[in-house]
This record gives structure tokens, sequence and C-alpha cells, in this order.
């Protein structure tokens, strides 16, 4: 088999994920012997053009540029892969999704009448994404799995359920029985619960778990005295663009 | 057989084992406990975190590693055997029916290797745990078998009960004093005592025929509303058992490791197939089955109840979803 060409693209978004590509670089160069990554602005100079039998895209999509861009990568790529919480869910930045954009923009922007946003959403809303990789940033361990993945042909095992599993697996005292909101038991794991861990609660940055009971959660976070605002702060935060965690703010905001 | 230990000999006891086993023993962790190698034994802790099985089968594995290219396997086995001082009477009932699971038709020789060259130091609960209800299944607050060595809080001093020829070679070893009957005496009225101030019960008075008449039952479609199908229930409960198995390839994709980490029946891929078939699709189907395993399915297949009443997956889920509550809406608020 040839080497795999790989290619890293960048959107709406911080770089943070593709740091962590650079974090594993000690890793990655055992593995670099298996795959050419040929296209990666951010860590080299040179840079192929496509078709790409890999393409790893980081950031959300928030203007009309970006939306044909994003075409044009999904068509030069052969498996597309959603690199973290931007481009999975449109991340931090969607928020904004919930305030309208004529009071937004003025408040960031001294030339706002030149801008030409759109909402702001992760990539899958405008092309078919073969494989997503969550988390802000996304967990190395998980990234060098799909690595592994994509080479072997088989599909890594990414963990899809709540994070208090995990939570649980470390034996943290739990900090919503402590009376902390903590976003745990609707937030998809793999991260190792590193937030509970370290005595922060989840904020959720993955989205949501696969069974995700946000009704039933927010119950409780309501009978916990959290007052409505805040609970759409919490679930407006990271990945408000998915579906459960849209019904919550569209419903508390 | 009984024997005396003054308390302030319990870490001789624990460095006498060390010698010879990785000894876990229930430690402090914030306002919780969990059996850790390491820390200085609370021994009147209420309920740990994860159950003491994690001695035995731990949360995550290596079964084995293999190379890909020659095909060559080898299988990973502990260096020193294990030792749990300080297991409640539930936990060690659970042990006895995790020993049911993994050593009985099918043996688990990770398993098997660990509990036959194992030691359990047990201790009796002089005070009944808030969400504990092992009376119920004749688990607690006493234990009856399946020791090396019983413990029970006399105040300043534990009476030591032995129960296998290994544990009477350690006793000698420590050299203990005899107990008089007074002490025997003591101890037994405190379990006693502790056994009749437990608040909670199931009635198992005819719940598997119950059970059978309640397996479409509306109850679960309202566990179905309230469970948030976090998984938290299966990781801290003592008597769960199933587990998942994934390769993880080095870096070179030659070698690798074959991992089994602990699964639950509450998570939606579960009991997922190819395709993406799954056969507990609804929450109320996985709510069912981890109840109806417990206390229906189990007895059919092992004669017990698989519930040992250590009421932890009610104490760390958020929901508070109870089996002693649970049971007593199907038998209809009786
Ligand atoms: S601390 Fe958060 S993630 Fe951990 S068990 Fe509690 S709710 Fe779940
Ligand atoms: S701990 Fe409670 S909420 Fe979580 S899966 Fe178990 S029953 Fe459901
Ligand atoms: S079902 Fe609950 S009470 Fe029963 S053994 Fe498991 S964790 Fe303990």
């Amino acid at each position: 088999m040839a080497k795999p060409k790989v290619a890293i693209f960048k959107f709406a978004s911080c770089g943070g994920c593709q740091l962590q590509l650079l974090n594993i670089e000690d890793k990655l160069l055992d593995i670099i012997g298996a795959i050419d990554i040929v296209y990666f602005p951010m860590g080299k100079s040179e840079n192929l053009e496509g078709p790409y039998d890999v393409g790893l895209v980081e950031g959300a999509i928030t203007c009309a540029e970006e939306i044909e861009r994003i075409k044009k990568v999904r068509a030069s790529c052969r498996i597309l892969v959603a690199l973290g919480a931007c481009a999975c869910y449109g991340g931090i930045q969607s928020s904004r999704n919930w305030m309208p954009q004529r009071e937004l923009e003025p408040k960031v922007y001294e030339h706002w009448e030149a801008l030409s946003s759109t909402k702001c959403f992760g990539i899958d809303e405008y092309v078919p994404v073969d494989l997503h990789l969550h988390g802000c940033p996304v967990d190395r361990e998980e990234l060098l799995e799909v690595i592994k993945g994509l080479l072997m042909g088989t599909r890594a095992y990414l963990r899809p359920h709540s994070v208090c599993m995990e939570c649980k697996l470390r034996e943290n005292e739990c900090l919503f029985l402590k009376g902390i909101p903590c976003m745990g038991p609707v937030a998809r794991a793999g991260c190792g619960a590193v937030c509970p861990s370290n005595g922060a609660p989840c904020s959720a940055c993955r989205g949501p778990a696969n069974d995700a009971n946000v009704e039933s959660f927010v119950e409780s976070l309501k009978e916990m005295g959290i007052p409505d605002e805040q609970i759409a702060r919490m679930f407006r935060r990271d990945a408000s663009t998915a579906k459960p965690f849209a019904k919550v703010v569209s419903m508390y905001g | 057989m009984a024997f005396v230990l003054p308390k302030s000999e319990l870490r001789r006891v624990i460095d006498e084992l060390s010698k010879d086993y990785r000894v876990f023993r229930p430690v402090a962790k914030g306002s919780e406990f969990v059996f850790d190698e390491e820390g200085e034994p609370a021994m009147d802790y209420d309920t740990t975190i994860l159950p003491p099985k994690k001695a035995f089968l731990p949360p995550e594995e290596t079964m084995f590693t293999f190379k890909r290219e020659t095909f060559h396997v080898e299988e990973v086995t502990d260096e020193k055997p294990v030792a749990v001082v300080g297991i409640h009477p539930c936990d060690l009932r659970a042990l006895h029916l995790l020993d049911k699971v993994f050593t009985g038709e099918f043996v688990d020789p990770y398993y098997m290797r660990r509990r036959q060259s194992g030691f359990v130091v047990a201790i009796n609960c002089v005070k009944p745990c808030e969400h504990g209800f092992c009376t119920s299944f004749d688990a607690g607050p006493g234990a009856k078998e399946g020791y090396d060595l019983l413990l029970t809080d006399l105040g300043d001093k534990y009476l030591v009960e032995v129960g296998s020829d290994r544990g009477k070679s350690f006793v000698d070893r420590l050299g203990l004093d005899s107990a008089s009957s007074a002490d025997v005496e003591k101890a037994k009225e405190l379990v006693e005592e502790a056994a009749r101030s437990m608040a909670r019960r199931i009635d198992t008075h005819g719940l598997v025929e119950l059970l059978r008449m309640r397996i479409e039952h509306q109850h679960w479609a309202e566990l179905e509303a309230r469970c948030l199908s976090c998984g938290l229930c299966n990781v801290v409960c003592p008597t769960c058992y199933c587990y998942n198995v994934v390769d993880k390839l080095d870096l070179g994709l030659n070698e690798g490791a074959r991992i089994r980490t602990w699964d639950s029946c509450l998570l939606l891929e579960f009991a997922e197939v190819a395709l993406g078939g799954n056969f507990r699709r609804e929450r109320s189907a996985r709510i069912r089955q981890r109840i109806l395993h417990k206390l229906l399915h189990f007895v059919d297949q092992y004669g017990e109840f698989g519930c040992v009443g250590c009421g932890r997956c009610v104490k760390y889920c958020i929901k508070k979803i109870d089996p002693v509550e649970i049971v007593e809406v199907l038998r209809g608020g009786a």
C-alpha cells in the first residue's frame, strides 16, 4: 500500500487541536514513516495540492467563503475527519448563534458593516463527515488511535458514553453530589474525565453523550437551584448546535 | 478459633502481608473512601466508591500482548498476588457471586489466579451504612464465610476469627493472643445490633415469581424518563462483571495488547452488534436489564440473588434510582 496522503486544514478556530498534533510529534514520527503529511500550513512550509486520502479539519464554518472552501476540501479528501469541538459542533464561538448578529458584531468589531458572517456551525452542517474526533482540544490518545485505525482500516474505539463512567473509573468524588453543577452525566467521554479529576466540573466540550437524557438532567440542575439563565449558558458553551443541547438553550436562554 | 488484635497493631498486619501481597485497604479520599494499595487504613469507612472486586478484576487489565506479523502471543500475569484488608461482608459475598461467574462452568484464568492466590481480611459492620440493605440477601452486616480472617471492631481492639488454613498460619506468624469468650460474645452482639438497626430492606419473599410477572410494567417507562444512562451504577456495583475488550496497537502497528475494561449495560452501545443493530436501544430495557439481572436472571442461572445490598448504586446515582424503591413499586407499594 502506498503511504496515505494526509492534509490538515484550518477554519475558524484557535489552532489548539493542530497544536495537539504537533504535541504528539515525537510519537507521530514513529508513524510518519507510514503516512505522508502533504498539506499542513501550520506545521510546514511546503504544501501540496490534493487529492488527499485523509483530511483532518480543524475549525468551525462561520462565513460564505468558508462554506465554499469546506466543500472543496470535502471533494479533495477520501476520508474526512472533523477535528475537535469547533469542527464537530461549532465550538465556543457558536454560542454567538443565540444572539442577534446586528447586536453582537458592533460590540466586537469597529467596521462591522464589512462582515459577512453566517451562523457558526460544525463542518457537517455543510458536508458529510466520516469521523468525528471530539474535544476542546482533541485528546492526544484518541487522535493517535484514530490515525492508527485509519492506517489499519479499522474503526478506533472512541468512548461515546457519559463522562461519569470514566470519572467513576478514576474514583473521583462526585462534584454533582456535592452541589457543583457538572455536565458529566450528559457529556461525551473520551477525555478520561480530565476536568472532574482535577476538581473542575465538566463543561461538555465534547458535546452530548450518545444517550444524553438532558430533560432529566436539567430537572436535577433546577432541583439544585441553578437559575434558568445559567442552565442555558452551560448548554451554550461548547456544543450548542448539537440537537439535545440546542433544545435546552432555546427553552431556557 | 478466635484471637484479638490491638488496634495499634493493624499496621503490622498490613506490613506483614505486604511482604507477599499487594495489599488493598480502605483509605480516605476527600469525604469518600477508596480501596488503595497505599495509605493509612480507614477501617471504620462506610463504603468505597469502587468495590474491592477491583483487586481481583481490575477496571482495566492487559490480558496478553501480541505480534501481528509472527502471530506471537504472550499472556500477562501479575508479579504479586493480591490481599484485601477491610472488605465488608456485602462485598465479600459479592466475590462469592463473582466466583460463580468466573470460576464455574467457564473459567476466567485471570480472575481465578488472583482469587486462588489472594488473601482476604474481612471486617464485620457494627454500624449500618446509610444506603445499604444487605440483610435482604443475608449478605451482612456479619460475614459468614469466604474470608481468611474476619475482624470485628471491639473498641480498642479487633476480634480476629479464622476462616482458612492460610488465615491460621498467618495468625500464628503474628503471634496473636487468644480471645476470651466475652470478646466473642460481644462481637456477636454488636453485629446483631447492627442487623437490627438496618433501616432499608428488600422483601425477597416470592420476589422471583413476582418479577417474572413484572417484565412488562409501566415503572420501566418511568425509569426511562428519569435515568441518565450514565453507567455509573454498574461501575460501582460489586457484582457487575461485564467487560469490553479492545486491542491496542503500538505505533509501529505490529505489536499490541488485548485490554479489557469494565463495561456497563446502561450504556446505549452495550448491546449494539454489527451494522448498528441493538438489542436494548430503549433506556427502559437497559435499566430493566440491570435490575432483573440482579434479582431474577441471576437466580435463574446461579440459584442466588445477584445483588448484595451494598447500596452503592443508589448512593452514587444522581437521580437516586434505588433497587429498594423499584421493588416496592413493582410490588404495588407494599
Ligand atoms: S463529577 Fe461530574 S463527571 Fe464525575 S461522576 Fe460526578 S457528575 Fe459525573
Ligand atoms: S447511575 Fe442512575 S442515572 Fe446513571 S445509569 Fe445508573 S440508574 Fe441511570
Ligand atoms: S445492585 Fe446496587 S445495591 Fe446491589 S450489589 Fe450492585 S451496587 Fe450494590
